[in-house]
């Protein structure tokens, strides 16, 4: 086995070769991986040329009775809403606002929740009690019940509503990363590691982390689909997005009534927070795969 | 000798992998006499377990793939054998010990179902007289029937490994194949369960072949030696034979790479390099890179057998022409 | 042996875990010197607390009880950072070549952290430059930089975790069962370069092993130890020609030899290893010792000199 491998690489090495180019190169060997790259691409463009493309008063925000409920067609075309703003439009601002609160609210979750599980695994014992047992006990009250909760007593804002949604993620989070670091500490490396000097914080961000990444991407990329839907469920309840800012969930969520003959009022918000879920979970994959070394 | 238990002629088997081909047995001949011991020794990856595993059909396919071969197990042909005799033959027939104790067992089963299990398998008796047998078999090797209640792990390494036997014996095999029996052992314990298996071959005149790279277990318990090396059987004899007059540079690269335990002073000579790749055999002798007596013709002409007696023949090219030819190696 | 060339004293040193059925005593008041340049040898069959007693010394884990004096320090008493200091100089070497390193750096990557981390070398080209030296001394071919571990046969994964211990001002080694998990034609690889190392840079050695062959072939001094009992304890050459312990004289006797010449008995041992757990006040080898006595199974037996320089801990001495 070794000596085929060896032949490869058989040139001789006189630069560190960069991880960041491997990491890249794997990556771009995956097509699914590239395709989500794609995607995301498209929806990150829709969110900063969204003014090039629609105009936000007229046609996203402005009510229009007697254009309500037009199926899609050349002047709308992904169709008009009940209050007759266009939905194509609509979508295209909220990509924004959901594509940011469905990020930023995962990305608090895992910085939190990451932490809390990784000092609560690797370090065991009673730090370990101390902290699953507090994050249980969040863990018993339902995601959305504890979401709403804390926007109540902050007040309904975007930013309350994605420290919100990231709070009430971070039990998840904690208990990902703290089976993904269990499941490493106990390896020679990271002995091997502090027998060379290194400091805890080093270990657990050099090697503990980078080696339980598998898991937590792919928890990760799911969870910010749920986000997207947590918020969604907040501005249903008034407590997220305010009416009329076009946010995918509320979209989906205020097109209910209408769904027997008008089905596109929610196919198309729903399509849009598919596709964009679909993509991370592609490019969650790819990145899982391209990080580990042992997959060519 | 009372006659042939095991007869292998030509067996290659490779395993067809997404990186290439692994040519793990390349044509090996193997024959065990009746009440004998064969001692199959290699480094990791030689080819030892693919050839146990051969013999019971029990080639993982895919990736695996037996390319050619006749076996012969007690008379009848197995490779011609449909699946359902051949689930009669394994653990009937012949039965296979496996190198890891800790894994072979089923944790959540009582050690005594787990033997009475496998006697059912192979013959009609009632719950209750499998379950008496069982108990005779764990007594057999040496642990008290009041324990046949017990769970595997409430056993140690090495009363794990005597319930293995005990279930691998317990329908009486002809041929027993054990896969480095002691390898996960301590050497305390390595001692008690290769003097059972010894006791037991004799008990129930079994042949056996014993597969392992710790040339010491193979002093004790062979009476015949066939040493591989990248899928080949490279030099093959008597216990006698391999230990005194070893022919096969490989098989003296062996000797001079273990530390003597009586002479603490002696330097150790390792084979210097690497088994070669299985994916690309070389075209001539597998071990000519790191052969020290290699010549032009090992590296393109595969070496052909030759014979110092009938029982012991090496593969090399140094002997055809000269079969005078001494080892420098202080060895044989 | 004379003061000055003991480079660690190991005083009653204990490390006991906690289990659910009670205190398990991994190491037991174990009590050994190390010279310096030399190479102790620490035997026993698995579970003994041999790993146990190396990763105490490097204070991988904490000891119970007991004094680790290293160059006239008690390490147990180094601050954090006096202990990272200490760690230039002393390392491991892992039994495992797969778990050993971390499969996602790279060769060099993993032979250049402990000098990166340790400011060793500040300058990237130099670093660099050290990193293919080191290569160069455990016998890596230097085309192997850019490759992962995996992608490796177990010889030179082992290389690679010496070329990491001797990265820094590395001293003394504790080698964990360095050539366990290889074939016996690599083994032979490792353990000459190893030799040669120690020769080279002056190395100490604690040497972990199970395999006696290998020991008796390595160490200068040998330790054997039972149930986290240190046991006997002399030269390597005195322990194998005159061993006194009925456990050492059993251990001997088993090795499986590879040679025709049949010598001596096997003793082979009746009897199951009792349980390190809450162990009681007795001989712990008395279960299985042939030679075993009531005074054994009432009081355990001290470690006391039977000859210069041989210590066993047995009643029948
Ligand atoms: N399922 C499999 N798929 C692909 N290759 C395999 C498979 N099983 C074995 N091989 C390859 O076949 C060759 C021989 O393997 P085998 O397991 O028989 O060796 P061995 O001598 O028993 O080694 P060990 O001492 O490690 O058990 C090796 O190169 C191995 O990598
Ligand atoms: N972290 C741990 N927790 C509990 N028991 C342990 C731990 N590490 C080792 N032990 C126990 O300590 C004893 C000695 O272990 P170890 O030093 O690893 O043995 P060896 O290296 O001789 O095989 C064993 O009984 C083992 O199960
Ligand atoms: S055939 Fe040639 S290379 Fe092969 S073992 Fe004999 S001498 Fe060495
Ligand atoms: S003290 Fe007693 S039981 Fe222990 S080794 Fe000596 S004779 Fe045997
Ligand atoms: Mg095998
Ligand atoms: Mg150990």
């Amino acid at each position: 086995m070794s000596d085929r491998t060896l032949s490869r690489k058989m040139i001789p090495a006189t630069k560190k070769r960069s991880q960041a180019l491997d990491v890249w190169k794997r990556l771009r060997k995956s097509n699914s991986a590239i395709a989500g790259l794609i995607l995301i691409f498209i929806f990150l463009c829709l969110a900063v040329f969204a003014p090039l493309i629609a105009d936000y008063e007229n046609d996203a925000l402005k009510m229009n009775i007697i254009e309500r409920l037009q199926s899609p067609g050349a002047d709308h075309w992904f169709g008009t809403d009940e209050m007759g703003r266009d939905i194509f439009a609509r979508i295209v601002y909220g990509t924004r606002i959901s594509l940011f609160v469905g990020v930023i609210s995962v990305s608090i979750a895992l910085t939190l929740g990451g932490t809390l599980g990784a000092i609560a695994g690797y370090y065991g014992g009673k730090i370990d009690n101390i902290i699953m047992r507090t994050l249980d006990v969040l863990l018993a009250i339902p995601t959305i019940l504890l979401a709403i909760t804390i926007v109540a007593a902050l007040g309904a804002s975007i930013l309350n509503l994605m420290i919100a949604v990231g709070i009430s993620n971070i039990p998840g989070f904690a208990r990902v990363v703290r089976a993904a670091v269990l499941s490493i500490k106990d390896q020679e490396f990271i002995e091997a590691a502090r027998a060379i000097g290194s400091r805890d914080h080093t270990i657990i961000l050099k090697h503990v982390l980078p080696n339980s990444m598998a898991p937590i991407i792919v928890f990760a990329t799911l969870k910010v689909a749920s986000a997207i839907m947590a918020t969604a469920s907040l501005s249903f309840i008034g407590l997220g997005i305010q009416p009329p800012t076009p946010e995918w969930g509320s979209m989906l969520a205020g097109g209910r009534a209408y769904i027997r003959d008008n089905m596109y009022i929610v196919l198309y918000p729903g399509l849009a927070i598919v596709l964009t879920v679909l993509s991370l979970n592609l490019i969650g994959d790819g990145l899982r795969d391209a990080l580990d070394p042992k997959l060519k | 000798m009372k006659g042939t238990v095991l007869k292998v002629e030509n067996l290659a088997v490779r395993y067809v992998t997404e990186d290439g081909i692994v040519q793990a047995v390349n044509g090996i001949d193997i024959s065990v006499e009746k009440g004998s011991t064969l001692g199959l020794v290699g480094e990791t990856g030689a080819g030892k377990t693919t050839t146990a595993l051969s013999v019971l059909r029990l080639i993982p396919d895919p990736p695996g793939e037996v390319v050619s071969g006749k076996i012969e197990l007690d008379g009848k042909a197995l490779m011609e054998l449909p699946e359902s005799k051949m689930e009669k033959i394994r653990g009937g027939l012949v039965s296979m010990i496996f190198q890891d104790p800790m894994t072979a067992l089923n944790p959540v089963l009582k050690v005594g179902d787990q033997i009475a299990e496998a006697i059912k398998i192979h013959q009609q008796l009632s719950q209750d007289k499998a379950l008496q047998k069982a108990r005779e078999m764990l007594e057999m090797v040496g642990i008290p029937g009041a324990r046949m209640n017990e769970y595997p792990h409430q056993f140690s390494g090495g009363m794990k490994q005597r319930v293995v036997i005990a279930i691998a014996l317990s329908c009486s095999p002809k041929l027993l194949i054990a896969d480095e029996p002691t390898t996960a052992l301590d050497v305390t314990i390595q001692a008690q369960v290769l003097e059972l298996m010894k006791e037991l071959k004799e008990k129930m005149d079994m042949a056996m072949i014993m597969i392992t790279h710790d040339l010491g277990v193979v002093a004790e318990v062979c009476d015949n030696v066939a040493i591989m090396y990248a899928g080949r059987i490279v030099e093959q004899g008597t216990l006698e034979e391999i230990f005194n007059n070893t022919k096969h540079p490989y098989t003296e690269g062996l000797f001079l790479s273990i530390p003597n335990i009586d002479d603490r002073k002696a330097e150790l000579k390792p084979i210097r390099g690497l088994m070669s790749d299985p994916f690309n055999l070389p075209p001539g002798c597998s071990f000519c890179d790191r052969c020290d007596y290699a010549m032009d013709k090992c590296a393109t002409e595969k070496p052909e057998k030759v014979h110092f007696s009938p029982d012991h023949f090496v593969e090399c090219h140094l002997y055809p022409d000269n079969k005078e030819f001494q080892l420098k190696g202080g060895k044989g | 042996m004379k003061d000055k060339e003991v480079l660690l004293q190991v005083r009653n040193l204990k490390k006991y875990f906690d289990t659910p059925k009670g205190k398990l005593h991994a190491v037991d008041d174990i009590t050994f010197d190390l010279r310096k340049g030399k190479t102790l040898g620490l035997v026993g069959e698995s579970g003994c607390g041999k790993s146990t007693t190396g990763r105490v010394i490097l204070r991988l884990l904490e000891a119970t009880d007991g004094e680790i004096i290293y160059n006239g320090k008690n390490i147990r008493e180094l601050s954090p950072k006096e202990m990272r200091a200490l760690r230039k100089e002393i390392q491991i070497i892992f039994q495992d070549p797969f778990s050993s390193l971390d499969p996602r750096m790279t060769v060099s990557e993993i032979i250049e952290e402990p000098i990166k981390l340790n400011k060793l070398i500040r300058d990237r080209k130099k670093r660099f430059e050290r990193v293919l030296e080191l290569m160069d001394l455990v016998g890596l071919s230097r085309r192997l930089m850019n490759t992962y571990p995996h992608e490796l046969d177990g010889g030179r994964r082992q290389r690679i975790g010496i070329a990491r211990a001797l990265a820094l001002d590395t001293k003394f080694i504790v080698c964990d069962e360095p050539v366990s998990a290889l074939d016996v034609s690599i083994q032979a690889q490792i353990l000459n370069l190893l030799k040669e190392l120690q020769k080279k840079l002056g190395l100490t050695y604690i040497f972990i092993t199970h395999d006696l062959s290998v020991v008796n072939h390595f160490s200068d001094d040998i330790a054997v130890m039972y149930l986290g009992k240190l046991i006997e304890k002399a030269s390597a050459e005195e322990l194998f020609s005159n061993p006194v312990h009925p456990y050492t004289k059993a251990l001997l006797s088993a090795i499986p030899r590879p040679t025709l010449e049949k010598t001596g008995e096997k003793i082979i041992l009746k009897g199951e290893i009792s349980s390190p757990i809450n162990p009681e006040d007795n001989c712990r080898f008395a279960n299985r010792c042939p030679y075993a006595r009531d005074v054994c199974r009432q009081s355990e037996p001290p470690l006391r000199e039977s000859g210069e320089n041989h210590f066993v801990a047995c009643h029948l001495f």
